[in-house]
């Protein structure tokens, strides 16, 4: 087998691999399977659970006086098997609730998190896999993204010295945790719509909780809307403004991070690109899936808060795993357009970095380590950027 | 509950994803993949009191699971939808706005030629990308490791060529 035939094989099995990662299922069914795989058992073997359940978290804390045990043992029987009918799973009184916290793991184990989903940019859409195709979302910044296949050289300088990198991995948030971070921010619920986990006021802010989304990808987000006519005089600066309106809010991002300020038609937006730190490497940004740096952004109009929108805290569990070189890298980065026709352009790729790229696996993500290649090219007078990622993490 | 039995919540949490994935590259609609699925994990869960793990992987356990009811399914409704992939070239139809935007579309191309693969070629690849070891893909489908290692290469090799055609 030549090499090229080697490197395209290995770049099919990576899109494969990619393509039954993220093939999951539509979000609700897991607790509606769930569910109706506990109202078909029979009623002895729920209250069997619950009673074994119970008895091993008393177990587990033996200064709980036996008189104050049965009561609550008596107690959530009952509330067990009423939850238990409808049950949303991992929770309820069941055996299942010592494993829902998120603790299953040795997060300090290289490899805990087991197999990865691999990050990845926006794909190329299935209609348009045959000839080029820029894109221009919103977040682009009025950069031509181009997604379409090309054929790829690499004429830059990648070094990376460190030979592993710590993935990160959160749960899910549900309401109740949109909840208490809206009542850390002293806000309360003022109801919930499609698509977000609440919705809350604030003396003059409004907030807004949301959770993961595949597409466009995101991890669980809040955004904070004030009431104008009350808002304090513009700081010396933007990015002083935007500081001191997050702070009023105890919404200051608590990770590493880099401020930017870009102007977008009347809106002046200051972004606090999140970064992740790696031993031996130093800071990495967080890029989307357009392979663009972000963080928290708030957006000022006239010198005054019109909104600021950024990850919602969650708690993450940290692993460390091991990474592939830079060689590696690019030699994944040239082999990931295997298939490009011979009209592809070709692409000269002329800068990488190592970055930090959203995963999405249902009920939790990751933050995963990866490469991120990016030239430019000009077609009919327009020019065009062209981004690769590549998973840094290596074989799993 | 045995000491080395994972709870079988665990499974289910771990699994889930992967099993539907498997089955979803080889049906036509995300409704079939979503039967069978739950099918496979009924059935895995009145069997669980009978599964030791000394005998086999959860994983592989679970897959011959998986495996038996898309055959099942394949023998229910195998003759229709076979006519029908071959007739429309496309083993998966279009379908609910809704549904698609809960699956990643620009996979789905490269399913459709997994899917269109002779039997034991898609078995292979969908085992092997649903994260089991070549071993254990060689014991669901009642061969040599090494035999596995070739199908699977066989297969991918043809997953290309179908893509490559497709292009051309």
């Amino acid at each position: 087998m030549s090499d090229n035939d080697d490197l395209e094989l290995q770049a099919l099995q990576r899109q494969l691999d990619d393509a039954f990662q993220t093939t999951r299922p539509r979000a609700a069914f897991e607790d509606e399977l769930w569910s109706k795989m506990q109202a078909g058992r029979p009623l002895w073997t729920r209250i069997q659970d619950v009673i074994t359940g119970l008895i091993d978290s008393i177990r587990e804390a033996p200064a709980v006086p036996a008189a104050a045990a049965a009561v609550v043992l008596i107690v959530a029987i009952g509330i067990g098997i009423v939850s238990q009918t409808g049950l949303h799973f991992g929770g309820g009184a069941s055996t299942t609730s010592s494993q829902a916290g998120g603790a299953q793991y040795n997060a300090s184990a290289p490899g805990a998190f087991g197999r990865l989903p691999a990050p990845a940019l926006q794909p190329v859409p299935v209609e348009d896999a045959g000839g080029p195709k820029a894109a221009a979302p919103a977040q682009q910044s009025g950069t031509n993204l181009y997604l379409g296949p090309a054929r790829l050289q690499w004429v830059g300088q990648l070094s990376v010295d460190a030979n592993s990198a710590p993935v990160f991995r959160f749960e899910e948030p549900t309401s109740q945790d949109a909840d208490r971070f809206a009542t850390a921010m002293r806000a309360s619920p003022a109801g919930k719509t499609q698509g977000t986990l609440g919705q809350y006021t604030g003396d003059g802010f409004v907030l807004a909780v949301s959770g993961s989304t595949r597409q466009p990808l995101a991890e669980p987000t809040f955004s904070l809307t004030p009431d104008r006519s009350r808002l304090p005089a513009p700081g010396p600066t933007d990015t002083d403004t935007a500081t001191t309106f997050l702070t009023t809010h105890s919404a200051v991002p608590a990770w590493p991070n880099v401020v930017a300020v870009e102007q977008i038609a009347d809106v002046t937006r200051v972004s606090y690109l999140r970064q992740f730190s790696v031993p031996g490497y130093g800071f990495a940004y967080l890029v989307n899936q357009w392979g663009v740096r972000y963080g928290l952004a708030v957006d000022l109009r006239g010198g005054q808060p019109l909104q600021a929108t950024g990850p919602l805290p969650v708690n993450l569990a940290t692993a460390n795993y091991s990474i592939i070189s830079p060689d590696q890298a690019v030699r994944n980065a040239l082999g990931s357009s295997p298939s490009a026709p011979a009209s592809a352009p070709t692409i000269r790729l002329n800068s990488a970095e190592l970055v930090y790229a959203l995963a999405y696996a249902g009920d939790h993500s990751f933050y995963e380590p990866a490469f991120l290649f990016s030239g430019t090219f000009t077609q009919n007078g327009t020019t065009f950027v062209k981004r690769v990622l590549v998973p840094a993490v290596g074989p799993q | 509950m045995l000491a080395d039995r994972p709870p079988f919540e665990d499974l289910y949490r771990d699994f889930l994803g992967r099993i539907y994935a498997y089955v979803r590259a080889q049906v036509a609609t995300s409704a079939d993949a979503e039967d069978i699925t739950a099918q496979v994990f009924m059935n895995a869960y009145q069997a669980y009191g009978r599964f030791e793990a000394r005998n086999t992987t959860p994983a592989a356990w679970l897959f011959r699971i998986a495996r038996n009811a898309t055959l099942d399914h394949f023998r229910a409704h195998g003759r229709r939808e076979k006519l029908r992939r071959t007739i429309e070239h496309q083993p998966m139809s279009a379908e609910d706005p809704s549904n698609m935007a809960e699956e990643r579309i620009q996979y789905r191309a490269l399913l459709a030629h997994v899917a269109r693969l002779p039997e034991r070629q898609r078995d292979a690849i969908s085992l092997r990308h649903s994260g089991l070891s070549f071993e254990e893909v060689g014991v669901l489908m009642s061969c040599t490791e090494d035999a596995a290692k070739m199908l699977y290469h066989r297969a991918l090799k043809a997953v290309r060529q179908s893509v490559e055609d497709e292009m051309a």
